[in-house]
C-alpha cells in the first residue's frame, strides 16, 4: 500500500510542476486526456464484462464522427444536438455487430474473437474510405474556437467539454453499477458469467446490452469531437490503442482509474508535444505507458 | 523427509484457500490428504507443483527451496501430479501425450521419448494408446493422466482424486498400480474422497479443512477424530 | 517416393521463369512473398499467441536493409540477413517483456509495432528519409526478374522447411502443448516462456528478411507503404483461408489468394483490403478451419 501512496504523491507532484512550468501544456493535457478516457471507458466495459477486446471500438468513433458530418452538412444539425440521432443509430449498429458477428463466435476461441473484431474494424475503415474517400472533412462552428482565461493563461475552451462529459459519463456509469438492477446483473455478468447465469440473469441480453451501449457512448464522444478534429477513415484507429493501454494501466474494473490514466496519458503527450524537436515523438507516449503497465503486471506480481 | 512446506498460505483477493500449512512428505511413504470439498487440496497441490506461487510460506523439496521454482523446473525435480478433472492434450494421440513429459521433462531425445513411453503405457495398461482420446474410456483417460505424470520420471507423484468415476473393479486395479509404483521408490500423496481406497492404501493421512491442516497420523485414528468428523458432516445441532 | 515429388516440384519450380512470361514471374514472386508472411503468420499462431506484428517487423526488415546498403554500403544479399538479425533483436527485446503476460496484451503490443515503428521512421529523418523515404540506385541483381524470382523462392523454401520441421521435430510436441493447456504443458515441463520467445524472435526475423526482399526488389522504402496494412492482412487471410496450424494450409491460400488479389487488382483499382476484411470475418465465422483443415477434418471423420 505504501508503494502505491508514494507513486501517487510523485505523479501528483510532477503533474503540478508540469501546470506550473508548461501551463499550455497541462490544459491541453487534461483536455486531450479526458477525450481519451471518454473513449476508454466503453472500451474497458466490454472488456470487463465481455471478456472482449473490441480492436473496432475506434471505427465506431470513426462511424459517428462522420454520422454527425452528414446530419451537419445535408440538414444543418449542430454537431451537439447531434447525439439525440447519431446515439440511437450506433447502439442499433452495435446490436446488429454483436448479434451478426460475435455473438456466435462467443463459445469458440477466444483467438477467433481478436480475429473478428480486427476484420470488422478493416470493413469498416475501408467502406468508409470507399464511400468518403480519405479526404479530410471537417466541421466548423463557432463556439468550438472560443477561449477562456484560467490564471492568465488563455486556452481554447470547448474542449473542457470533454472533462465534464467523462466525469458525468464516469458518475453515470459507477451509479448504473451499483444502484440499478440491470447494472448491478451487468456487473455480476462481468464478475463470473457462469454464476450470473445459474442466479437466472440472461447473460446474453447483458453481453448485447453493454456491446450496444459502448457503441452508443463512443457517439457520444464523437459528436463532441466531431467539430475539433479532422474526420478521416484512420482517424479512430489510435484511440483504439491508446484505450487499451489506459485499461492496461488502470486496471480491469478500475474505472476511475482508467479517467485518471487518461489524463495523465494527455498530459504526457502535451508535454512531449512541446519539448522543441521532440513534438513527433508524442504518438509514442502510449507505446511507452503500454509497456510500462506490461512490466508492472508480469514482474511486479510473483504468479505463477 | 522428499517436501517438507513452512507456513504455506495461498490466498485468492479475499479467499484464503490454504493457510499456513506444514507439511511433511516422508521419502518411500504413501500419504493420503483427504478434506471435505473446497478444503484447499487442490490449490495444495497447485502449489507444490508450481501452477502458481504462495502468498507466504516455503517449500521445500530434498533439502531445497523451491517456492518460486518455475512448474516445468519442478517437473524436471521429479514432482509430477495428475489433475483432479482430467485435462489430457487433445491435439495428441494417448501416446504422444505421454511422449510430451517424457520429451520434457526427462528431456529425452523423441526416439527414447517414444521408447520411454511406451514402457510407461505398458506400466499402466494402456492398451492401444495410438488411439484419439475420445475413443478412450473415464478408466482409461485416468490412467493416462498417470501416464503422463510419470513421463516426468517423478521422485513425488501427486494423485488427485484420480479415483472419480471409476467402479469398484477399476478402482482395485488403480490401487494396484499406485503400490506398484510405491515398489518403484516413487513417494505418493492420495487426495481422495472415497475412504475405502485411503484406508488400503496410505501409511499415514492428512485432513484439511478450509486450507488448514486439522489432523494427521494413521487413517484409522483419523478417522474417529471428532474434529474430523465434524467437518465432513458439520456441528451436531 | 513423397521426397522424390517434393524435390521434383522444387526442381520445377526453379525452371518455371524460362516458360512463362515476365508479368508470371512478377505474380509468382509476389506470391511467394506473401506466402513467407503468411507461414510465418502462422507459426506464431500455432503457440496460440496470436501476433499483429506482420506488417511491423516486415517493414522493420525493409527499412534495415535499405539503410544497410545505402548508409553502410553492404551488401545487398547479406543485407538481408541484417535485415532479419534486427528484426530478431527487436523481437527478442519486445518479446522478453511482454510474452510474459500474452494474449490480449501481446496481440495488441503488436498492433501498435507498425503505428510505433512508423513513428521512427518519420522522426529519424537523418537515417531513414522521414515521411519522403529512402530510395536506392539500382534493385538488386540491377532489376533481373528471374534472379530475384529465384532469391525469392528460395527463402520461402526455407521458411516452409522451417514450418515442417515446426511439424515434425520435438518442437510440435512443445508447441501444440502450449497452445492446447499451458498448465498441464509447464507440468510436463515445457519451458513455455522460452518456446514462446524463441518461435516469436524466429517469424519476426523472417517477416524482417522479407521485408528486406522485397525492399530491395523495389529499391525504396516510405512511412506509409512500407507499413501498409496490406502486409498484415494478406498474409492473415491467406492463412486463414487455407488452413492454419499447418504448412500445406498458407501455401493452398497463398497460391489462392495470390491469384485472386490479381485478378482484384484488374476490376478494383483500389479498395480491394475491404475484401481481405470480409474474408477475414467471413472465414472465422464459417470455415474457421480453412480449406486445408476442413479437408483433413472430414476424411479423419471418415475413418
Amino acid at each position: 500500500m505504501k508503494k502505491n501512496f508514494v507513486g501517487y504523491v510523485v505523479l501528483a507532484i510532477a503533474l503540478f510542476l508540469i501546470a506550473l512550468l508548461r501551463p499550455y501544456a497541462f490544459f491541453y493535457g487534461v483536455q486531450r486526456g479526458s477525450l481519451y478516457s471518454l473513449v476508454a471507458l466503453p472500451l474497458a466495459l466490454i472488456l470487463g464484462i465481455v471478456g472482449l477486446l473490441n480492436l473496432a471500438h475506434g471505427e465506431f468513433l470513426t462511424l459517428s464522427l462522420y454520422m454527425a458530418y452528414l446530419l451537419f452538412t445535408k440538414w444543418g444539425m449542430d454537431p451537439l444536438v447531434s447525439p439525440v440521432v447519431t446515439v440511437p443509430l450506433l447502439l442499433a449498429f452495435g446490436f446488429v455487430v454483436y448479434k451478426l458477428v460475435i455473438e456466435r463466435s462467443l463459445k469458440t476461441h477466444h483467438l477467433n474473437l481478436l480475429l473478428l473484431t480486427f476484420g470488422v474494424s478493416i470493413v469498416m475503415v475501408e467502406s468508409l474510405n470507399i464511400w468518403w474517400t480519405s479526404r479530410p472533412r471537417n466541421i466548423y462552428v463557432p463556439y468550438a474556437s472560443t477561449s477562456v482565461n484560467i490564471f492568465g493563461v488563455y486556452v481554447g475552451g470547448y474542449e473542457f467539454l470533454y472533462t465534464i462529459a467523462v466525469v458525468l459519463v464516469l458518475t453515470g456509469l459507477l451509479l448504473f453499477l451499483k444502484k440499478t438492477r440491470l447494472g448491478q446483473a451487468t456487473y455480476a455478468v462481468g464478475q463470473n458469467p457462469k454464476g450470473a447465469a445459474i442466479v437466472g440473469i440472461n447473460v446474453k441480453f447483458v453481453y448485447a446490452f453493454v456491446f450496444s451501449l459502448a457503441a452508443g457512448l463512443v457517439a457520444l464522444a464523437g459528436a463532441l469531437l466531431s467539430v475539433r478534429s479532422s474526420i478521416f477513415p484512420h482517424v479512430g484507429g489510435p484511440f483504439t490503442m491508446k484505450s487499451f493501454s489506459l485499461t492496461a494501466m488502470a486496471g480491469l474494473g478500475n474505472l476511475p482509474g482508467i479517467v485518471l490514466a487518461g489524463i495523465v496519458l494527455g498530459i504526457a503527450e502535451e508535454f512531449v508535444k512541446s519539448i522543441p524537436g521532440y513534438t513527433g515523438w508524442a504518438d509514442l507516449v502510449f507505446f511507452v505507458v503500454l509497456i510500462a503497465a506490461i512490466v508492472f503486471r508480469a514482474f511486479g506480481r510473483r504468479e505463477g | 523427509m522428499l517436501l517438507k512446506t513452512e507456513k504455506l498460505t495461498k490466498s485468492f483477493g479475499g479467499l484464503i484457500a490454504v493457510k499456513s500449512v506444514d507439511l511433511k512428505v516422508n521419502k518411500g511413504e504413501i500419504l493420503g490428504i483427504i478434506g471435505p470439498n473446497g478444503a484447499g487440496k487442490t490449490t495444495l497441490t497447485n502449489l507444490i507443483s508450481g501452477v502458481f506461487y504462495p502468498t507466504e510460506g516455503r517449500i521445500h523439496f530434498e533439502d531445497k527451496d523451491i517456492t518460486f521454482v518455475p512448474a516445468h523446473l519442478r517437473a524436471r525435480m521429479g514432482i509430477a501430479r495428475t489433475f483432479q478433472i482430467v485435462r489430457p492434450l487433445r491435439d495428441f494421440t494417448a501416446f504422444e501425450n505421454v511422449v510430451v513429459s517424457c520429451l520434457f521433462a526427462r528431456g529425452e531425445s523423441l526416439r527414447e521419448a517414444r521408447k520411454s513411453a511406451r514402457k510407461i503405457c505398458e506400466l499402466v495398461e494402456l492398451d492401444q494408446p495410438e488411439r484419439r482420446l475420445d475413443r478412450l474410456t473415464v478408466f482409461e483417460l485416468k490412467k493416462l493422466e498417470v501416464a503422463r505424470a510419470l513421463g516426468c520420471q517423478p521422485k513425488l507423484l501427486i494423485l488427485d482424486e484420480v479415483m472419480a468415476g471409476l467402479n469398484f473393479e477399476e478402482m482395485q486395479r488403480m490401487i494396484q498400480l499406485v503400490k506398484s509404483l510405491r515398489e518403484k521408490q516413487i513417494t505418493i500423496c492420495v487426495i481422495e474422497h472415497v475412504m475405502s481406497v485411503i484406508s488400503q492404501l496410505t501409511d499415514r493421512v492428512v485432513v484439511l479443512d478450509r486450507g488448514e491442516i486439522i489432523a494427521e497420523g494413521p487413517y484409522e485414528r483419523v478417522a474417529h477424530d471428532p474434529k474430523v468428523i465434524t467437518a465432513y458432516l458439520g456441528e451436531e445441532a | 517416393m513423397k521426397y522424390f515429388m517434393i524435390a521434383i516440384v522444387c526442381v520445377l519450380c526453379f525452371l518455371l521463369p524460362f516458360f512463362v512470361g515476365a508479368y508470371m514471374i512478377h505474380v509468382l514472386t509476389s506470391i511467394m512473398i506473401f506466402l513467407s508472411l503468411a507461414l510465418s503468420w502462422d507459426m506464431m499462431l500455432r503457440t496460440g499467441q496470436l501476433s499483429f506484428g506482420i506488417a511491423g517487423f516486415f517493414g522493420l526488415g525493409a527499412y534495415a536493409s535499405i539503410i544497410a546498403v545505402d548508409d553502410f554500403s553492404i551488401d545487398p544479399l547479406w543485407s538481408i540477413l541484417v535485415a532479419a538479425g534486427f528484426a530478431a533483436l527487436i523481437a527478442l527485446a519486445l518479446g522478453w517483456i511482454v510474452l510474459r503476460l500474452r494474449e490480449i496484451y501481446f496481440a495488441i503490443t503488436t498492433l501498435a509495432l507498425s503505428s510505433v515503428f512508423m513513428i521512427f521512421a518519420r522522426n529519424l529523418s537523418d537515417l531513414t528519409g522521414g515521411s519522403a523515404g529512402k530510395v536506392l540506385y539500382e534493385s538488386i541483381f540491377k532489376g533481373d526478374s528471374i534472379k530475384i524470382y529465384w532469391l525469392v523462392l528460395s527463402v520461402a523454401l526455407t521458411v516452409i522447411l522451417v514450418s515442417e520441421l515446426f511439424q515434425r521435430t520435438r518442437i510440435r510436441f512443445a508447441i501444440n502443448a502450449i497452445r492446447d493447456d499451458e498448465i498441464a504443458a509447464k507440468c510436463s515441463g515445457v519451458n513455455i516462456f522460452k518456446y514462446l520467445l524463441f518461435v516469436f524472435v524466429l517469424t519476426s526475423a523472417i517477416q524482417g528478411a522479407v521485408g528486406a526482399l522485397y525492399a530491395q526488389q523495389y529499391a525504396f522504402v516510405e512511412p506509409e507503404s512500407t507499413f501498409s496494412a496490406n502486409f498484415l492482412l494478406l498474409p492473415m487471410s491467406m492463412a486463414l483461408v487455407g488452413g492454419i496450424y499447418s504448412t500445406l494450409g498458407p501455401i493452398i491460400g497463398a497460391v489462392v489468394l495470390g491469384l485472386a488479389s490479381e485478378y482484384l487488382k484488374l476490376i478494383m483499382p483500389y479498395g480491394h483490403l475491404i475484401i481481405y476484411g470480409l474474408i477475414l470475418v467471413l472465414t472465422i465465422m464459417f470455415l474457421p478451419r480453412g480449406i486445408y483443415g476442413t479437408v483433413v477434418n472430414r476424411i479423419a471423420a471418415k475413418r
